[in-house]
């Protein structure tokens, strides 16, 4: 069972009906052009936010990369002007950058395969026969996607830092907030919140397994073991790839967690994440670096989310077909 | 299949005339009016003339109630937002691209030229208020807002932040120490604390504008300009002096290195864990409020020196009220900041709700800032401020991008308290980055 994200059109072929370049009469051509003014004013809501709110923020920071300010003097008017690719030069030459975008790639293998590891084994437990008080821990999972962001981030900030946390054993043995371990305290925070929204995602899958295929599998006398692993994990895999690809998307842009961590640990650059960047980049105010910035980190992540979508989907082609 | 092709050619094409829209919008764009220093006429009389005003000093509405009550022809519309550097500051640079800030804001010294840079200041000074009373601010202040040019006020001074020294006048007298008067008593003290398994204070790696001060103190002058070319100079032998002290003190571990505002640090100094705090007068509030267990247990004393009966200071922080160039009320605008931050009772409002110490000259004969503070065992700490404010050099120029030198800095001086570098060393990257980061605002750099 592959899903198949990006939408592929397959339809029956139709015959198109073009006839003779004087159309097919009255009623053929004028018939068409009413399904199309009818489509399009069904399409209309949609097409004005999706430009408003989509399209022209991206065709606007696209431009605005590849522009750069001139002036006069130094407190004379400014003037912003063609730059080419003169922005994108300054991102590639920037090692901080690089830095922050591998810094992120370590923090995806370092979070990832563990919040969806979890949140796999937690679906996994609710839908199971056995657990008593599903509806008490599919809430209980779900919560910590309930507290903001910023707050969780607060909050776990206070348990970590040795002179605030009430945990005094694990914060002033572990340097948590130092240069080594902070990056799994972050790491630790995004999992926290993440994997019950995660979860949930794979528990609706595995809700949709039809129950014979369970109850088939009983007969031949398979325990809930074999039936997890048989038969329950391969029918959600399309919803650990879909989880896989948000998670990717979600790492590369992460931002919130580090930038309050850095009121407890010092361990926390400004340019940590490359999201961060940009931030600091737009603050200077360097609009058009900052627009590069994220033009390259929007690029980076298409590239890896569609690599590994392709690679899931190659994965699944080779297990149907042998 | 054929049916389909023109929806999605329908997609493309929106897509691409947005963008080709966004373009051609994009080309007219910015640029921007320079800041005329032009006349500065009053509203004709009768005219109701309606003002807004965005800052973040805590109970400001009161004294903006206090003037709307006594300028019925003048009303003013506050809003409250977040710090500077919260986010205020990214909100002020993007109303200025987008032509639409309002009447009066607040900006801190250290971020002026920055948005002088953006052509986002009006230039006051040709406003009767502001030409009649900005001799009554300290001179340093004047220069801060001036940028040199003569006659020219892009900004009035609200409040000031010269360091002195908060101390734990309760633990130095039971180990028989005094206030440190010279940074070697300094470094003294702080080896005789460490051997009683506390920290002398505390070395805020998060806090740039707080070293920056430090280094004011011994004359550094990072950035000069003249006809329009700039010099950056973070690594002369002042300020290696003060680095190179902080990184004995640092190496030694008899300083604590956590970040210099928050939590941490609070806790840190409501449990005596560390015995002296190097601030601004509007770190007495927030010691107050934050410390609350040790009331009484602190003093002020001034500013360590690097010679003895030396004075000479550095301002920690400081702000002052801006016009924006979009203001279409310039001479109101600066009668109203000349008052919130010149008036004897609007100043009293502001220290008693803001913790704000005044830059205006008349402080100390203000009644509100002659009372004891119970909190400091009852000393007037405000004289001590007042005299450390006049001793500051007038000499200090900001650059022109602030932020990033300070987000430089910052991260350099993280790594420096968790073993990596030292602080020359990130003077030096701070340096380097600077002069890049202002080519890449196509200012000159000689």
């Amino acid at each position: 069972m592959t899903v198949s994200i990006e939408g592929t059109t397959v339809g029956p072929g139709v015959a198109d009906g073009s006839g003779p370049a004087t159309g097919a009469g009255p009623s053929g051509r004028s018939g068409r052009a009413r399904n199309l003014r009818a489509g399009l004013m069904f399409l209309a809501p949609f097409l004005v936010l999706f430009a408003a709110f989509y399209l022209i923020p991206i065709g606007y920071s696209i431009v605005e990369s590849l522009r750069t300010i001139t002036r006069t003097s130094t407190f004379g008017p400014v003037q912003e002007v063609w730059g080419g690719f003169v922005q994108y030069e300054a991102v590639f030459s920037n090692a901080q950058f690089w830095a922050s975008l591998r810094r992120v790639l370590v923090f995806f293998l370092i979070s990832v395969p563990l919040q969806l590891g979890m949140a796999l084994v937690f679906a996994l437990l609710l839908d199971s026969p056995v657990l008593k008080g599903k509806r008490f821990f599919r809430l209980a999972f779900f919560v910590p996607y309930a507290v903001p962001g910023v707050v969780a981030a607060i909050m776990w900030g206070f348990l970590y830092a040795p002179q605030l946390s009430p945990f005094t054993l694990i914060a002033q043995n572990l340097d948590l907030l130092g240069p080594g371990l902070v990056i799994f305290a972050i790491a630790n925070i995004v999992n926290w919140v993440y994997t019950g929204y995660n979860m949930l995602i794979i528990y609706s899958a595995l809700q949709a397994i039809p129950t014979e295929l369970t109850e088939a599998a009983r007969i031949d006398g398979a325990g809930q073991w074999r039936i997890a692993w048989s038969i329950k994990i391969p029918m959600v895999a399309p919803a650990l790839v879909l989880t896989g690809v948000f998670s990717i998307i979600g790492t590369l842009q992460l931002f919130n967690e580090p930038l309050v961590m850095r009121s407890v640990s010092s361990a926390v650059q400004t340019d940590y994440t490359p999201n961060m960047m940009v931030h600091a980049a737009a603050n200077i105010p360097n609009y058009n670096l900052a627009a590069a910035y994220s033009v390259v980190l929007a690029l980076v992540t298409c590239v890896l989310s569609f690599t590994f979508l392709k690679f899931t989907q190659r994965s699944t082609e080779k297990r149907a077909a042998g | 299949m054929r049916t389909h092709r023109p929806a999605r050619f329908l997609v493309a094409a929106a897509a691409l005339a947005t963008i080709a829209v966004t373009a051609a919008c994009g080309g007219g764009s910015s640029s921007s009016a320079p800041a005329a220093g032009g006349s500065c006429e009053p509203a004709p009389a009768g005219t109701k003339v309606e003002l807004t005003f965005t800052s973040w000093v805590p109970g400001m509405q009161k004294t903006v109630d206090l003037w709307n009550q006594t300028h019925p022809d003048i009303q003013v519309k506050y809003t409250e937002v977040v710090g500077g550097n919260q986010g205020t500051y990214q909100s002020y640079a993007n109303q200025i691209k987008a032509g639409q800030t309002g009447d009066l804001g607040m900006i801190e010294f250290a971020n002026l030229p920055s948005f002088r840079l953006q052509n986002g200041l009006a230039n006051i000074g040709s406003c009767k208020p502001v030409a009649d009373g900005i001799g009554q601010y300290p001179e340093w202040t004047q220069s801060q807002i001036s940028f040199g040019e003569q006659g020219a006020a892009y900004g009035v001074p609200q409040d000031v932040g010269p360091l002195a020294l908060y101390y734990r006048k309760d633990l130095f007298d039971a180990a028989g120490l005094k206030a440190p008067t010279t940074w070697d008593e300094y470094a003294q003290a702080a080896a005789t604390i460490q051997g009683k398994g506390a920290f002398i204070g505390n070395f805020m790696s998060d806090q740039p504008a707080w070293f920056t001060a430090l280094a004011w103190q011994n004359g550094a002058r990072w950035f000069s300009q003249s006809n329009g070319v700039w010099k950056v100079d973070m690594t002369d032998p002042k300020t290696t002096q003060v680095a190179e002290f902080w990184q004995k003190l640092v190496s030694a571990k008899q300083v604590n290195t956590v970040p210099g505002i928050g939590n941490v640090e609070w806790k840190a100094l409501d449990t005596g864990q560390e015995w002296t705090l190097i601030g601004a007068p509007w770190t007495a509030k927030l010691l107050e409020t934050n410390a609350p267990s040790t009331s009484g247990k602190w003093a002020v004393a001034p500013l360590p020196q690097w010679t003895a009966g030396g004075t000479s200071g550095g301002s920690w922080g400081g702000s002052a009220t801006v016009v924006w160039t979009t203001s279409k009320h310039p001479y109101e605008a600066s009668q109203f900041a000349m008052w919130a931050f010149g008036d004897p009772a609007a100043l009293a409002l502001n220290n008693q709700n803001g913790g704000q110490f005044p830059a205006h000259d008349g402080q100390t004969n203000l009644p509100a800032l002659s009372q004891p503070y119970p909190y400091f065992g009852g000393q007037v700490i405000w004289k001590d401020f007042a005299t450390a404010n006049n001793q500051v050099d007038p000499s200090f120029t900001w650059g022109p991008t602030m932020t990033d030198t300070f987000d430089t800095m910052s991260n350099g001086f993280g790594q420096v308290v968790n073993g990596q570098g030292d602080l020359v060393g990130v003077l030096r990257t701070a340096q380097q980055k600077s002069i890049d980061t202002m080519k890449a605002q196509a200012i000159q750099v000689g």
